[in-house]
């Protein structure tokens, strides 16, 4: 490039440098590209859910609000969403109370702990399907580890997938081992940067250890908690893959959940348009849940202070 | 006295806690270095190892398989994908985080939320508008859809960075006759390098993990990626070869762990990403 068309290029480009233009010409390129390819396929997803589109009838005749009313209709349908409603509120209670317990643990700085610290996020990157097959093997009722060391300490091992009681609670387990380091990596990152003399100050007035965690620590992890929480709630509404690799839903559809059985609707039995009702049905929840939640704490892009 | 005990006691939580989190794994790692009938007959398996069986497993899952075709396929995908997405989502980011624009916080509440999008809402029609344009079964047909998907995230945690870089350099810069464009191409890019990492990071785990887009998009092994490899090897739904689907399950994680390894001091940045100041 000359330097005149380099200078001519600079005031064009000067030009538009005005707050006005130019941010919209930054965003541009983004926005354009959801509205394509996130925005769109959200509205065509609607459209669908009005229509009785499947993979083999090409053409989707329009049938109005046939799937909603079908859905509502559906024993498998209130099934789903009873086991989202479980697996998410039993998944967010354990993975935030330990996720809390261990950033106060890890608070101790204790030797070696950063090693640790590195292996438990771990968990977090690996391809969910994959902990799914990992976990089956474990919990293997002929072969798998954790039976044997159940069994080597005297105990009965639970019927881990066999049962339709414990599938769920296999389920939540092992998100958890997944995914309780997420709350306790955030939380444990803020704490690293509160003040350390509020603590001092607290023990200084003589407060116990637990009433110092009470009423100093907690209120001031609570953005950090409530944060972590929110991402956990919607990751785990969200998952369907960790259940394809681990249970595929059963036994009994005792671990389908709504994400799962919007999948099984869509790929496996490949009727688009109930599977797109069944995921409106989701997007609504997550919306309401958007609202109220909104009413309570303001989330902002940024880092943990 | 007491104390001592306690301190014994953290220490043996550090330690259980260190086998937790790796323990699965390393066992996983083990499975696939056994024949089919060792794991059955073995409990728990032994850590004697022997060389040519760990070689048959894993020829039988990379070439037999095509598990190392699929990791191909997924490096091309993921790389692409996440150029891709940096190009677009940097700017976005920059205009976030220093102009003050109508609607700005709810435009960028907007497009955070994206991130909380089930994929299941959108997959299906994704997968019919890569049909109309032609582009399913092909690598294009996985990096269209994947690029929306990390755009959200990548934005968030490119925001975070920008917002650290205190707006008197771009003042400065622009005081010295840059225009915005030069401001961020030669001021600011240098400047977040660390941010573009932490973004490609969280950009390429979801897309190498991501196969439910795969699942519709692809018909043919030759775009196979590899979690749509290892989904279609493993799935829950059948019984399976143990040792071959531990071997496909080692094949899937390690470029992850290996990559991670590298990038270690951007994961809890990334992680941490978009929490309340």
């Amino acid at each position: 490039m000359t330097p005149a068309s380099r200078e001519r290029l600079g005031t064009k480009l000067g030009k538009l440098d005005r707050p006005g233009t130019v941010v919209w010409l930054l965003l541009a390129p983004t926005l354009l590209y959801l509205a394509a390819f996130a925005i769109f396929p959200l509205f065509y997803s609607l459209r669908l859910s009005f229509t009785d589109l499947t993979a083999a009838a090409g053409t989707g005749d329009w049938v109005g609000l046939r799937n909603y009313g079908d859905l509502l209709r559906d024993p498998h349908f209130w099934n789903a969403t009873k086991n989202s409603a479980v697996m998410v509120g039993a998944s967010l209670a354990i993975q935030v109370v330990l996720g809390v317990a261990l950033a106060m643990f890890f608070n101790l700085h204790l030797r070696g702990a950063w090693l640790v610290r590195g292996i438990l996020v771990l968990p977090m990157l690996i391809t969910p399907i994959v902990v799914g097959v990992m976990w089956r093997a474990l919990l293997n009722p002929d072969w798998g580890l954790i039976n044997w060391c159940i069994a080597a300490v005297g105990l009965e091992p639970p019927n881990w997938f066999g049962s339709i009681e414990m599938a769920m609670p296999t389920l939540i387990l092992v998100e958890s081992w997944q995914w309780t380091p997420f709350v306790f990596i955030i939380v444990y990152a803020r704490l690293q940067a509160l003040p350390q003399e509020v603590f001092e100050a607290a023990i200084v007035d003589g407060a116990k250890p637990l009433a110092t965690f009470r009423f100093v620590t907690l209120p001031l992890l609570m953005p950090a908690i409530i944060f972590a929480a929110v991402f956990r709630a919607v990751d785990s509404f969200r998952s369907f893959d960790l259940i394809f690799g681990l249970s595929y839903g059963g036994p009994a559809r005792s671990t389908t959940t709504l994400s799962f059985f919007s999948f099984q609707n869509g790929f496996q039995w490949q009727n688009y348009g109930y599977a797109a009702a069944v995921s409106y049905m989701m997007l609504l929840i997550l919306a309401v849940g958007t609202i109220v939640l909104l009413r309570f704490v303001q989330i902002r892009p940024g880092y943990a202070k | 006295m007491k104390r001592r005990i306690g301190r014994a006691f953290a220490y043996l939580v550090l330690i259980m806690l260190g086998l937790a989190g790796i323990a699965p794994i390393v066992y996983l790692a083990v499975l696939s270095t056994k024949k089919r009938i060792e794991i059955l007959a073995q409990v728990p398996p032994t850590l004697d190892f022997k060389w040519s069986r760990i070689e048959k497993n894993y020829d039988e899952v990379l070439f037999s398989q095509g598990m190392l075709e699929f990791t191909v396929n997924s490096i091309v995908v993921v790389g692409a994908t996440t150029v891709l997405v940096l190009v677009i989502a940097t700017p976005a980011a920059y205009a976030f985080s220093r102009f003050r624009f109508r609607g700005n916080e709810n435009l960028a509440f907007t497009i955070l939320s994206m991130r909380f999008m089930p994929p299941v809402a959108i997959a299906i029609p994704l997968f019919l508008m890569m049909q109309w344009v032609g582009t399913h079964d092909s690598y294009l047909g996985l990096i269209l859809p994947y690029i929306a998907f990390s755009l959200p995230l990548v934005v968030w945690i490119m925001i975070g960075f920008f917002d650290e870089i205190p707006q008197e350099i771009d003042d400065a810069a622009i005081m010295d006759g840059c225009t915005r464009f030069e401001v961020l191409w030669r001021v600011m890019l240098p400047m977040v390098r660390p941010g573009l990492v932490t973004a490609s990071l969280f950009g390429a785990i979801f897309i190498w993990n991501e196969f439910l887009v795969a699942l519709y998009v692809i018909d043919s092994r030759e775009f196979q990626t590899i979690a749509l490899g290892a989904a279609t090897l493993v799935s829950a739904q059948r019984p399976i070869d143990w040792n071959i689907a531990a071997a496909v399950g080692v094949v899937t994680v390690v470029p992850i762990l290996i990559f991670s390894i590298f990038v270690q001091r951007y994961i809890v940045r990334g992680l941490t990403a978009g929490a309340v100041k």
